[in-house]
């Protein structure tokens, strides 16, 4: 510590010490946050397509189209470390081999910000039930959340992707399952999955689970408007070899 | 110029004597310290994980204020040079000049 330099030195040197162990700290004070996640998941209805996954694609697949109600309060995933919880509906549904594990595929997301976390418009708003008005927001302002942080209600709402399956057939498949997952992502720390199980003070996920349903056969001329998809935000944006931004994908 | 030179040189190191430097580096270690304890604890109270952030940057930047430039506090017991004493019996020789 005798000149200048090395004091310098000294200093910064034990700063990164001190800066990770409370890194450190603050990655381990999460699991001292009580959890108790739960989430109730019903089948609204389902139709199966047959559909191109391109303009030009010669194959034709089998496409779903599964309209849900969600009613989840997740809060108490968001303590002061959460950054923004990547909340996903999935379904779940045996392959056609016994021997493969089930197939998963999701038809629904949203981005859940922390309380922290600075706008971005990629983020979920929750559509306002029918019978209120719609609030007006300004662009690039936080809207006035329509639930607590946490907590969605969705009535018969469209998926944002329609599925299909690796052989390209999907109708008249059984035991399909809806399943909520998520990922809570930190400011510092680890990134956890959906617990099924209690682990310490985090209760695993109550419901979740939808009941079991059954694809049905394909069936005459679906309405357009009966297999369309709801679009986030994130999907108006123009990608390498895609499409136009639309607003909503037609087939 | 020499004399000048010497005082950049002096202000440039900044150099300290023993028992200052005894004391810059228990004074790192405790204000950095106690500004990550604080902000953990304070960030944890208020749930406010910027709060955390901005206290640990806070007591950094300020045990830098506080350590790096050679205050008077940290010269305070200089050590002096030994008196010079005559040694008898030894020639030594510089280019030729004679200095001891």
């Amino acid at each position: 510590m005798h000149s200048t330099i090395v004091r310098v030195q000294n200093v910064f040197g034990f700063f990164t010490t001190v800066a990770f162990c409370v890194a450190g700290v603050i990655a381990l004070s999460v699991f001292i946050h009580p959890q108790s996640p739960s989430a109730s998941i019903k089948l609204r209805n389902v139709q199966v397509v047959k559909g191109r996954p391109h303009y030009y694609s010669y194959k034709k697949e089998e496409y779903a189209n599964i309209k849900f109600d969600l009613d989840t309060d997740l809060s108490t995933l968001f303590n002061w470390n959460t950054k923004q919880v990547f909340l996903y509906l999935k379904a779940v549904y045996p392959s056609t081999s016994a021997s493969n594990p089930a197939s998963e595929a999701i038809i629904w997301d949203a981005i859940l910000p922390g309380a922290q976390a600075p706008w971005h418009q990629n983020h979920y708003i929750h559509p306002s039930p029918k019978n209120k008005s719609k609030p007006k927001t300004k662009k690039g302002v936080k809207p006035p959340p329509i639930y607590p942080v946490g907590q969605i209600h969705l009535q018969n709402q469209r998926p944002k992707y329609q599925i299909t399956d690796i052989s390209g057939k999907l109708q008249n498949r059984t035991d399909v399952v809806l399943e909520l997952g998520w990922n809570v992502q930190p400011w510092v720390g680890a990134l956890v999955w959906a617990n099924k199980g209690d682990w310490g003070m985090w209760k695993g996920v109550k419901g979740g689970v939808s009941r079991k349903f059954s694809l049905p056969e394909i069936g005459g001329k679906a309405k357009k408007e009966d297999v369309a998809t709801e679009k986030g935000k994130e999907g108006h944006r123009l990608e390498v070899g895609g499409e136009h931004p639309v607003g909503k994908k037609g087939f | 110029m020499d004399q000048i030179l010497d005082q950049a040189r002096d202000v440039f190191e900044g150099q300290i004597d023993f028992e200052g430097q005894r004391l810059a580096e228990l004074i790192t270690n405790v204000l950095l310290g106690a500004a990550g304890i604080i902000a953990f604890f304070v960030g944890f109270m208020a749930q406010d994980i910027k709060l955390t952030l901005y206290i640990g940057l806070g007591g950094t930047a300020l045990t830098f204020l506080a350590v790096v430039p050679p205050w008077p506090l940290y010269n305070k017991d200089p050590e002096d040079w030994l008196p010079g004493h005559a040694v008898s019996g030894i020639n030594i020789d510089v280019d030729g000049k004679q200095v001891g």
